[in-house]
C-alpha cells in the first residue's frame, strides 16, 4: 500500500499545533469538553467521529470562525486569538468547510482567489487583475489534474466534484502551513475521489503542511494518515497513530457501542494492544 | 462568455448545462446573460412611442430635461439600494435622508453663514452617519434592513418635518455652486451646447458619472467582490475571510450618502428645501428603478447600469403618459404593471440559472 511509500513522521518533529482543553457549548447544546489535539510539523491527522461528535465544531474554531469558551490554542509556539477566518487565513491556516464556502454568483477564478485578489492601479485606483487571477487559476488547476470547462464559468454550473475539487485547489494555492479538509471526499465520485486523495497524498510526501482531515471512510483514513483521533460527543476517546492501530480495532472502537464508556473501554483496550508491541506514538 | 461546458473527457460527470429547448427558455438565456441589454431596449421602446405619440416633443430638450432630472433622482438612490440588494438588504429610509440632509444643509447656511459647498458635504455626511446607524442596528442587533429602516424612515421623516413647523426653507444661492450642483440656467435663446446647455442636464450628468463609478467599483474591485459574495453565499463569504457585516454597513453608509447627495442636488436645483422633498413615494421609486433595471431583491446579482436604465423608464412612464395628457395616478397603473412585470422576469432568470446547475 502507499503506507509502505511514505515513510513514517519522525518523532522528533516539532509540534506545530496545539489545541488544549477547548470547549464549546451552543446554547443548551454542548459540542466541545475539553478537547485537546496536536499536530505535527508535516503530519496528516485523521479526525473520525460520529455525526454530532463535534468535530466540526472544533475545526472551525481552528478556522477562526466560531470562538472556544475555554481552552487555548498554541500555533507554531505562540498562543493565538483567531478573531475571524481572514486571521486564520491570514496565518496560514486554509479550510475547506463542509459546504466548501464557494460563491455561486461568483467564476470559478474569482472563486480561487477571493480574500487574497491580485489588484493592479489604474490611475491610481485599486482595481482587480482579472486578466491574472484568470490566467494563474486556469494555470494552477490544469496542474492539479483539476477538469472544469473554464474558470470564467460560475461555480453554480459545476458538479458537485469539481467544486469540491476547485475548493480543495483553492486552499492549497497559497501552500498553507495547515490545511484542514472537512470531509473533502464527500460529494465525489470513486475516480474524482482518489484523484484528491492523490493530491493530498503528494501533500504528506512532501511533509511540508499539515493536514487535518475529517473522513468518515476508514479506508482511506489508513491509506493518506499518519494518527487518528476519534471524537465521541465531543471528547477524544482515542488517539493512536495509524501504524499502531488497525482498521478492524477503530472499528470495533466504532461499534462497541453509542455509550461514552463503551466507547472509552474499547479504546483503551486497543491502547493498550498497541502499547505492548511498540513503543508508543505521540 | 457563454455558459456552456465544452466536453473533455476528463470530466465524466458533466454539469447539466443542457442546451435550452423551450422558446421561453432560450429567451430567458439572453435575458440572464445581456441584462442591461435588455432593459436598454425596453427604455429604447418606450422613448420612440412617447417621441411618436407626442409628436416629436418627449425628445425636445424642455421635456428630456425634466426627465432626466427624474432618472438622475431616482437613479442616484437607486444605484446604492442595487448595492445593498445585491448584499441581500435594502434602505426603505432614503427617502427621509433626501429631505432631511439637504434641509440641514440650508439651515447651516442660512443659520450660521456657511458657504453651501460647506454645507451639503455636512448634509452628505448626516446621509453617511444615517446610513452607518442603519447598518449597525441590522447587522449588530440582527433587525431585518426592511424593519430597521422602516423605523429610521419614520424617525428622520419626524425630525424634519418637525424642525420648521413642515415648511419648505429658500436656500440661498451661491455660485457656482448652484450651478454646478443642479440649478438650470437653461433658457430657450441658448443652444443646447453650451454651458447654460449643459446645467439643465447636470442632475442627470452627475448621476451618470456615479452610476459608471459604481459599476466600476461592483465590478472591478475587491469591495465590490465582496459585496457579491456576502449576498450570494453569506456563511461561505464568511467562512472563506469576507467581513460580511462590515461590506452591509459600508453599503448602507453609501446608501445614506447618494440619498443625502441626490437631496442636495434637488434642493439645489429649486433652491428650496422642502421637508416633504423625498417620502414614502421616492424611496419606491428609487427601488423600482432598481428592480425595473434587473436586480433582484435575493441577492447576490444586479446591475449598477441597470439602475440608471431603470430610472429612466420609471422617469418615462411619470412623465411621457402626462405629456400626452393622462392623468398623472394613470402613470401609476404602468409603473406597478412595470414592477411586477420585471420582479418576474428577474426571478425567473435567476431560477432558470439554478434549474441549470443540476
Amino acid at each position: 500500500m502507499s503506507q509502505n511509500a511514505i515513510p513514517a513522521l519522525n518523532p522528533d518533529t516539532p509540534v506545530i499545533l496545539e489545541m488544549n482543553r477547548i470547549s464549546k457549548t451552543f446554547g443548551a447544546v454542548t459540542a466541545l469538553v475539553d478537547v485537546s489535539i496536536k499536530l505535527r510539523k508535516g503530519e496528516v491527522l485523521a479526525l473520525v467521529g460520529d455525526n454530532g461528535a463535534g468535530k466540526s465544531t472544533l475545526i472551525k474554531i481552528l478556522s477562526g470562525f466560531h470562538h472556544p469558551d475555554s481552552g487555548t490554542i498554541v500555533y507554531q509556539g505562540k498562543e493565538v486569538h483567531f478573531h475571524s477566518p481572514r486571521d486564520a487565513r491570514a496565518q496560514g491556516i486554509e479550510t475547506v468547510y463542509q459546504d466548501l464556502a464557494l460563491i455561486n454568483d461568483l467564476s470559478i477564478y474569482h472563486n480561487m482567489f477571493i480574500g487574497r485578489e491580485y489588484h493592479k492601479h489604474i490611475l491610481g485606483m485599486k482595481l482587480l487583475d482579472n486578466r491574472k487571477m484568470r490566467e494563474l487559476a486556469q494555470t494552477y488547476l490544469n496542474s492539479l489534474g483539476i477538469q472544469i470547462p473554464s474558470v470564467n464559468s460560475t461555480v453554480d454550473l459545476l458538479s458537485g466534484g469539481q467544486r469540491q475539487s476547485v475548493a480543495v485547489a483553492r486552499s492549497i494555492y497559497s501552500s498553507p502551513t495547515i490545511l484542514v479538509l472537512d470531509e473533502p471526499l464527500a460529494a465525489l465520485g470513486v475516480r474524482e475521489g482518489a484523484h484528491v486523495l492523490g493530491l493530498i497524498q503528494n501533500l504528506r510526501r512532501q511533509r511540508s503542511v499539515s493536514i487535518i482531515l475529517i473522513v468518515h471512510n476508514y479506508n482511506q483514513v489508513f491509506e493518506v494518515c499518519d494518527r487518528i483521533n476519534f471524537l465521541h460527543s465531543g471528547e477524544i476517546v482515542l488517539d493512536a497513530s495509524t501504524s499502531e492501530t488497525s482498521e478492524e480495532q477503530l472499528i470495533r472502537i466504532v461499534k462497541s457501542g453509542l455509550g461514552r464508556q463503551a466507547i472509552a473501554a474499547a479504546a483503551a483496550e486497543v491502547r493498550a494492544g498497541t502499547e505492548s508491541t511498540s513503543t508508543g506514538g505521540l | 462568455m457563454p455558459r456552456t461546458a465544452q466536453s473533455s473527457p476528463g470530466a465524466a460527470r458533466k454539469v447539466g448545462t443542457a442546451a435550452p429547448s423551450t422558446f421561453l427558455e432560450r429567451a430567458l438565456v439572453v435575458l440572464s446573460r445581456y441584462r442591461e441589454a435588455s432593459i436598454a431596449v425596453v427604455a429604447l421602446v418606450l422613448a420612440i412611442y412617447f417621441q411618436v405619440g407626442s409628436n416629436g416633443e418627449f425628445l425636445s430638450s424642455q421635456e428630456l430635461s425634466v426627465v432626466l432630472r427624474d432618472t438622475g433622482r431616482y437613479g442616484l438612490i437607486a444605484v446604492a439600494e442595487v448595492m445593498l440588494m445585491i448584499t441581500g438588504e435594502i434602505d426603505l429610509s432614503v427617502g427621509s435622508t433626501f429631505s432631511l440632509a439637504p434641509y440641514v444643509m440650508v439651515l447651516m447656511s442660512i443659520g450660521w453663514g456657511v458657504p453651501l459647498a460647506v454645507s451639503a458635504v455636512a448634509g452628505i455626511l448626516l446621509g453617511v452617519l444615517i446610513g452607518l446607524v442603519n447598518g449597525i442596528i441590522t447587522v449588530r442587533f440582527r433587525v431585518p434592513s426592511l424593519i430597521t429602516t422602516v423605523g429610521t424612515f419614520f424617525l428622520l421623516q419626524g425630525v424634519v418635518v418637525s424642525i420648521y413647523n413642515s415648511q419648505p426653507i429658500v436656500a440661498p444661492v451661491q455660485e457656482p455652486f448652484n450651478e454646478i450642483f443642479g440649478e438650470n440656467l437653461y433658457s430657450p435663446t441658448d443652444s443646447v451646447w453650451s454651458w447654460h446647455g449643459l446645467t439643465a442636464f447636470t442632475p442627470f450628468l452627475w448621476t451618470l458619472v456615479i452610476v459608471l463609478a459604481m459599476a466600476l467599483v461592483l465590478n472591478r474591485t475587491t469591495f465590490g467582490l465582496h459585496t457579491i459574495a456576502t449576498g450570494s453565499n453569506i456563511v461561505g463569504a464568511r467562512e472563506i475571510g469576507v467581513r460580511t457585516d462590515r461590506i452591509k454597513v459600508y453599503n448602507f453608509m453609501i446608501a445614506g450618502a447618494f440619498a443625502a447627495g441626490a437631496g442636495v442636488i434637488n434642493t439645489t436645483q429649486f433652491a428650496s428645501a422642502d421637508p416633504l422633498a423625498g417620502g414614502p413615494f421616492l424611496t419606491l421609486q428609487a427601488i423600482a428603478a432598481a428592480v425595473i433595471g434587473g436586480t433582484s431583491l435575493l441577492g447576490g446579482s444586479g446591475t449598477a447600469i441597470g439602475s440608471l436604465l431603470g430610472a429612466f423608464v420609471v422617469a418615462t412612464l411619470n412623465n411621457g403618459l402626462v405629456m400626452m395628457g393622462a392623468q398623472a395616478t394613470v402613470s401609476d397603473i404602468y409603473l406597478g404593471a412595470a414592477i411586477v412585470l420585471a420582479m418576474i422576469l428577474n426571478v425567473q432568470v435567476d431560477r432558470m440559472r439554478a434549474r441549470r446547475r443540476v
